[in-house]
């Protein structure tokens, strides 16, 4: 009898192990999905904010639309955080088990999840009504089509964010670099803003925070292409030359010995401390940078090598195929891409807006931070939107570069890996 | 002849905790091991469907399964082994009369009191090679010459997170064996010190012996959570950097989230025979022991 015992004890202690993996149990944080039954009156409306601030400013936006919309819906807005892209994949679970939001803030990346799995609406049909549809430049419509790998949108444009090249003009006069105007000037300033400032034998400023950690393949990507690389073949002898400079900014010490797990938070702390002169990323941190430094930060575009390329950040918003009051749905998100909605969010976080009209506005016109940014949208673009697009920014390209950075792989192995990993050959 | 009387009453009372064991862990596992012959991807739901033993050829040929699989052992051969020394330590320590004991016996609890993922969270910041508090405290101390980046190379991240789970680990053991230290009579060790016995010997022939039962549950409890553990390293690591510290239960959630859940259901299964292997002779040898 003890013999059995002590087996069924030791299963039941280890089957535990398994049931975490089931789809049932995969912790959904489902939200109230209110907005069901016929012409539903509420709406949940799910969006991450990268601060404090933002997220007041959302619940101001989703009041004023409260109050003023003509379908007479209330929506509420329900905050999650980003955690590193975690937010898309929260999202996911709990539209897949039935749960989740009516609208929700987006990125593109996600879209071959979502519509091969039939949870987002089509709204082909809500913007050839539109009268607002041409308030948006077809290309970024071209781009949502091709997102979702069919003719149809899916995914309404909202905001985008170009990356550019942070940098600290004081550090930049300190060390006589002036603003690089090509990609070989670019990795020479890197090495020149390293510095030993205190003649301790120790380097107290590195030259560039490289971001090593997720997320760190949209900075890494304007290396590539510098090289002449591009996305559709990471083994290429091009794609290989801009890997090798990557690791070399590590390997000769311009970049900080923590970049392979360095993600935003880290690179932007480097950046702000002053331990490091450069940082890539959007306009979405000006305003605190700004805040921090005052007048000694500036911007550039990534310059230009055999090419230029420079990371679209985007975020867009969906509707949810279960929703049931799809009109009220897309006034929704039609007040968040050209409407009051757009203006205020862009002005509060910076964002580049996607309406025309709102770009025209003297308040984005006269942001030398915003300037940068429409200085690199011709040169913006986005990585292949892949049912492995998530797992290879999440897993495969976090690990991979940190191998190449250590030196437990070369370049040229890693980006086989990275092949691999997208393209699965 | 007696006539037993059938009392149900017992069997209410355990039927709610029963139904709620049943629905959360047994279907859910029942589930699992389904799922684990399927190609059950929801990137690609076309695709869904049986696919036999595929998943678990798969396995056997990925390296990195391979390589989550020493990191496992690895994992709970160090970290639950330097749990239970340092736990004996305390709790013999915890077991001693002096002043301010209640109040020791309390702080001592705050690591396996705090969630795990505030474990992951504040040793990443204690390691954190920029403004880590540890590279700080050597640096003053003059043990390094300069800043080390713990959780940025493969040589220190994966004993980084080894030393958190200890740290977390210790209070579980010492609570565990100090409750066993309590159980023990003082006759014997009375009888110990009239043989002229010395702390070693009532150590090994006394202590152990008396709360042996105690140390083989509170270890394999030790050693099944361990295994299973995901927060701390996803905290503090994600199971970089270049998977040097991905253990298997990380690599399970880790594709488990890429939505591969087939693939990732067979890797639980794996990993929940493996478990079964170190857990049923350690409870047979328990039990054989106990009827000795």
């Amino acid at each position: 009898m003890k013999k059995i015992l002590s087996i069924v004890l030791a299963a039941a202690t280890a089957v535990s192990v398994m049931a975490g993996c089931s789809k049932g149990e995969t912790g959904s944080q489902a939200g109230s999905g209110t907005g069901t039954g016929a012409a539903a009156t509420s709406l949940t409306y799910w969006y991450w904010a990268d601060n404090s601030s933002y997220s007041a400013k959302m619940q101001e936006i989703v009041k004023d639309f409260n109050a003023n919309n003509k379908s007479k819906v209330k929506v509420t807005a329900q905050e999650y955080p980003w955690d590193g892209g975690a937010y898309s994949q929260n999202l996911f679970t709990a539209a897949m088990g039935g749960g989740g939001p009516d609208i929700a803030t987006f990125k593109l990346t996600s879209t071959p999840q979502f519509t091969a799995n039939k949870l987002l609406a089509n709204l082909d049909s809500y913007i050839s009504k539109w009268s607002e549809k041409d308030d948006i430049d077809k290309s970024l419509y071209d781009i949502m089509k091709q997102a979702s790998g069919t003719n149809s949108i899916y995914v309404m444009p909202w905001n985008t964010q170009v990356l550019y090249v942070y940098y600290r003009p004081s550090m930049f006069k300190a060390a006589g670099v002036s603003v690089p105007k090509t990609y070989d000037e670019f990795l020479t300033a890197c090495k020149k803003l390293t510095r030993d400032t205190n003649g301790d034998g120790k380097t107290d400023v590195y030259g560039f925070s490289m971001r090593g950690s997720k997320g760190g393949q949209e900075p890494w990507g304007s290396f590539i292409q510098a090289r002449g690389g591009d996305f559709t073949n990471f083994a290429s002898p091009e794609a290989i030359a801009g890997m090798q400079d990557f690791i070399n900014l590590y390997k000769n010490h311009y970049a900080p010995p923590t970049a392979p797990s360095d993600g935003f938070n880290e690179t932007v702390a480097n950046f702000k401390s002053g331990k490091a002169a450069m940082v890539i990323h959007h306009i979405g941190s000006a305003a605190d940078m700004v805040k921090t430094l005052g007048n000694d930060v500036d911007a550039f575009v990534f310059p230009a090598g055999k090419k230029q390329w420079t990371s679209l950040g985007d975020t867009e918003n969906v509707v949810f195929d279960k929703c049931q009051n799809k009109d009220a749905a897309f006034e929704f998100v039609a007040y968040m891409a050209t409407g009051k909605g757009q203006e205020t969010w862009c002005t509060a976080t910076g964002n580049v807006p996607v309406s025309k009209r709102v770009q025209k506005l003297p308040a984005f016109q006269n942001n030398k931070f915003m300037k940068v940014s429409i200085a690199g949208q011709p040169h913006a673009g986005i990585f292949p939107v892949r049912d492995t697009t998530t797992d290879w920014i999440n897993t495969v390209w976090p690990n991979t570069v940190a191998a190449a950075l250590s030196g437990k792989t070369t370049a040229a192995g890693a980006m086989q890996t990275l092949q691999k990993g997208l393209y699965g050959k | 002849m007696v006539r037993r009387k059938t009392n149900i009453w017992p069997y209410l009372l355990i039927a709610p905790a029963l139904l709620v064991i049943l629905s959360v862990v047994f279907v859910p596992a029942v589930n699992a091991i389904l799922m684990s012959f399927q190609n059950y991807d929801l990137r690609r739901p076309s695709q869904t469907g049986f696919a036999g033993l595929a998943n678990y050829i798969e396995i056997i040929k990925d390296p990195l399964f391979g390589e989550a699989l020493v990191k496992t052992i690895l994992w709970v051969v160090f970290g639950v082994g330097f749990q239970f020394v340092f736990g004996f330590i305390l709790a013999l320590l915890l077991n001693k009369k002096f002043k301010g004991r209640g109040f020791v016996r309390s702080v001592s609890l705050i690591p396996w009191v705090t969630p795990g993922v505030l474990i992951g969270l504040m040793w990443r910041w204690i390691y954190d090679g920029s403004y880590g508090v540890l590279d700080d405290i050597l640096l003053k101390l003059g043990l390094i010459g300069d800043k080390i980046p713990f959780l940025a190379q493969e040589s220190t991240a994966f004993p980084s997170v080894v030393v958190t789970i200890i740290w977390q680990g210790i209070p579980f053991f010492a609570l565990m064996l100090l409750a066993g230290l309590q159980g023990v009579p003082r006759e014997l060790y009375e009888a110990a010190d009239i043989d002229g016995a010395n702390a070693f010997q009532k150590l090994f022939n006394v202590t152990i012996p008396s709360i042996k039962n105690t140390i083989f549950v509170t270890t394999l409890l030790r050693i099944i959570w361990v295994a299973n553990s995901v927060d701390v390293i996803f905290n503090m690591t994600g199971g970089g950097p270049a998977y040097s510290t991905q253990t298997l239960s990380v690599y399970i959630f880790n594709t488990a989230t890429s939505l591969n859940l087939g693939y990732s259901s067979a890797m639980s299964i794996i990993l929940t025979l493996l478990l079964l292997l170190v857990a049923v002779p350690y409870l047979r040898s328990m039990f054989r022991n106990q009827e000795a």
